[in-house]
């Protein structure tokens, strides 16, 4: 579904700053992907870049979706071939209620992928529905985007706008952190409805913890811009017994070879 | 040869010639006018090194020959499409500064409710109207408001006697045609909100042609104790129009005065509200929305006066500025000696779309009392990058991510007018607005 192939990103403001350094990794159907590393390491990086952010410049190497470079679409046009980003800090924009912006958000993707616009009754239907996936109460929708939320509650507005727009990947960047236990199982629980066999979902986590309760196939560890290490998920239990130390040796590229 | 305008000073003077014409109708608006044109004669025309001027050039306006509106002989077109659903029973339609009876309705009106044309209540010597006529303008030394007094003539006249709640909101509809010449109007209304009255107004100035013309209307409103006065002005004058505007508003005891000024029209445009509180425990609203692009300049200054204590004031001024727009901004909030236990709130904000656009704001407290509270603040930005990317990211297009952010950017003004179609007016211009905007963008 997705290849990332010897992937080089720069700030674009800065081409000295090289955040990516060679980044390959492949996602299929139906998979569930983390992605961990220390701060610093990219991960977050790799998210923005998928999702089309401009502040970056891809230097080297390609990302494909379903077979085709998407470098050159922009962020809604990658939406709306079914691309999805959780942001790690949503933006609040205040004025506009989440119905109105998922129902823009719904119907421009609808009509590009050639699917039927919903009407605001049907669409009404449609998204009480998905509030499941997130235990949210209806009153929620006509709340301004993220304006005044919680972090949580950001969070769980994130995995519910997945929920919405039925995106075929979605990044998760840092959703689970900031979660008390009882958020981050509502969050884990909406990620596993969504998620199935046609479904990939890509976490970018600190942190061991949400795969505890979401079981992912495969995990890859970011270091310096790079994948350095990738196995299944008792990666993951490693990591978080014995940190990212006995990992440094696989940056090729270490952070003090690079200033000297 | 064509006629050479040598001086700005003369030039209001000049036109002074044109006002023979309204003499001999009603000898009070006769010698209202004649008072008008000798404070004309006597007032100097502002001038650049002038503080409240400084930032405005009026070169468009003092450099062309104009017509009298009302002297003009050009057929209506249909302007039904300007019609407010709620105000069917409740509008006064004025077209080149003539009152149109043909288009203007009461019948929703209580019977109590007074609602007429100035002229022919001047000359039935309409004792209210004779009495309050000229007392809020409160425009000393102001030439502009004087030139409007010197053609005083049809405008409207509102009573709402004490205790009247009027339901329906009251459309104003000042409409400009098309001519072949550049003329001039100077609209003119007269509120009188009575003890614990209520009413909405809609004071709406619409250009039908890209013609150049210019305006000088005055709004006088009078709130005695608790009344309440909802007043929205919509100005969407002609793209080639000067429009040059004075609410004065006098505040007793107990009452509210909330009004929301949008700016979308004219080439040149400022308004200049001035409210003034005359007794304790009082509340005003002077809010704002400015949508301004292609060369276009709006430029307000309004003035807040708190004279005794016990007052909320709340202004937000929004200007969203695009292509080589320039939006001006003075708020001057007076707290006088005896006023304590103020609470208010000013803030100009502005969103600057282009490179080429211009922002002045100057927030102004003049404070003499010592138990106040006064927030104020000026703030000018862009549309975030990041706001875009999160919007995008959801598959909403250029043109729709713009949209909705500079919506949300307006819609805390917009979301307070109470009058339903008068919102999805508004919401319609910031649609239009925005797809003109990013035409310009495409093409630059």
């Amino acid at each position: 579904m997705l290849e990332v192939k010897d992937l080089h990103v720069c700030v674009e403001e800065d081409p000295s700053e090289k955040i990516l350094k060679g980044v390959n990794l492949t996602i299929g159907k139906g998979e569930i992907h983390a992605i961990m590393g220390p701060n610093g390491s990219g991960k977050s990086t790799l998210s923005k870049v998928v999702a089309g952010h401009e502040a970056y410049e891809v230097t080297q190497g390609d990302i494909l979706f379903e077979g085709e470079s998407i470098l050159d679409l922009d962020p809604d046009e990658r939406a709306h071939k079914g691309l999805f980003l959780a942001f790690q800090y949503p933006v609040e924009v205040p004025g506009v209620t989440n119905k109105t912006l998922l129902r823009q958000a719904y119907n421009t993707i609808a009509k590009e992928q050639g699917r039927e616009e919903l009407d605001p009754i049907e669409f009404e239907d449609y998204i009480n529905e998905r509030l499941n996936v997130v235990d949210m109460k209806p009153e929620f929708l006509d709340r301004s985007v993220n304006a005044g939320f919680s972090g949580g509650e950001k969070k769980r507005n994130e995995i519910f706008q997945m929920a919405v727009l039925n995106p075929k990947l979605s990044f998760l960047d840092e959703t689970d952190s900031g979660l008390d236990i009882d958020a981050l199982k509502i969050v884990a629980n909406g990620i596993n409805q969504i998620a199935d066999e046609e479904k990939s979902v890509v976490m970018v986590t600190h942190y061991q913890r949400i795969l505890d309760y979401i079981q992912p196939d495969h995990v890859h560890v970011m270091l310096d811009g790079k994948v350095v290490k990738s196995g299944d998920k008792d990666l993951a239990l490693k990591l978080e017994e014995q940190g990212y130390d006995w990992l440094t040796d696989l940056a090729s590229v270490s952070v003090n070879g690079e200033q000297n | 040869m064509a006629k050479l305008k040598q001086s700005n000073q003369s030039f209001l003077q000049d036109l002074l010639s044109f006002q023979g014409s309204l003499n001999g109708k009603s000898q009070f608006l006769d010698e209202v006018r004649l008072k008008g044109a000798e404070e004309v004669k006597n007032i100097p025309f502002p001038h650049r090194k002038d503080e409240d001027w400084r930032f405005i050039s009026l070169r468009d306006l003092y450099t062309d020959d104009y017509e009298l509106a009302t002297r003009l002989d050009v057929s209506v077109p249909d302007i039904s499409e300007h019609y407010l659903p709620e105000s069917e029973g409740s509008r006064m339609v004025f077209v080149n500064g003539v009152y149109s009876e043909e288009h203007s309705q009461a019948e929703a009106l209580p019977d109590e409710v007074e609602i007429g044309n100035i002229a022919d209540l001047a000359s039935e010597d309409h004792p209210l109207l004779k009495e309050h006529l000229g007392k809020y303008g409160n425009f000393e030394d102001d030439v502009f408001s004087s030139f409007n007094t010197a053609f005083l003539d049809d405008g409207a006249f509102i009573h709402v006697p004490k205790g009247v709640k009027v339901d329906a909101p009251i459309h104003l509809l000042f409409v400009q045609t098309e001519a072949d010449v550049n003329y001039f109007a100077t609209s003119r209304c007269l509120v009188l909100a009575d003890e614990s009255s209520e009413v909405t107004i809609v004071e709406d100035y619409i250009g039908l042609g890209d013609n150049k013309y210019f305006n000088l209307p005055v709004f006088e409103v009078n709130l005695e104790e608790e009344a309440y006065v909802k007043h929205t002005k919509i100005q969407r004058e002609s793209k080639e129009a000067i429009h040059l505007a004075r609410t004065g508003a006098f505040v007793a005891k107990h009452a509210n005065y909330e009004s929301y000024t949008i700016t979308r029209g004219a080439k040149l445009s400022r308004n200049e509200p001035r409210i003034s509180q005359r007794d304790e425990e009082v509340e005003f609203t002077v809010d704002g929305l400015v949508l301004i692009d292609g060369d276009q300049v709006s430029d307000t200054h309004s003035v807040m006066d708190h004279r005794f204590s016990h007052a909320e004031s709340h202004q937000l001024h929004k200007c969203v500025i695009n292509g080589k727009a320039h939006s001006v901004f003075n708020g001057k909030i007076f707290v006088r000696k005896d006023a304590q236990k103020i609470d208010s709130f000013q803030e100009n904000r502005n969103l600057l779309l282009s490179r080429k656009g211009l922002v002045n704001t100057k927030p102004q407290l003049e404070i003499f009392a010592d138990d106040v509270v006064c927030t104020h603040g000026a703030t000018i930005g862009q549309l975030e990058e990041e706001e875009m990317f999160y919007l995008k990211s959801r598959g909403l297009n250029d043109q729709q991510a713009r949209e909705l952010l500079i919506y949300a950017f307006a819609l805390e003004t917009i979301e307070n007018i109470s009058v339903e179609s008068v919102q999805k007016l508004l919401v319609d211009e910031v649609h239009k607005f925005t797809e003109r905007q990013l035409d310009s963008q495409l093409t630059a």
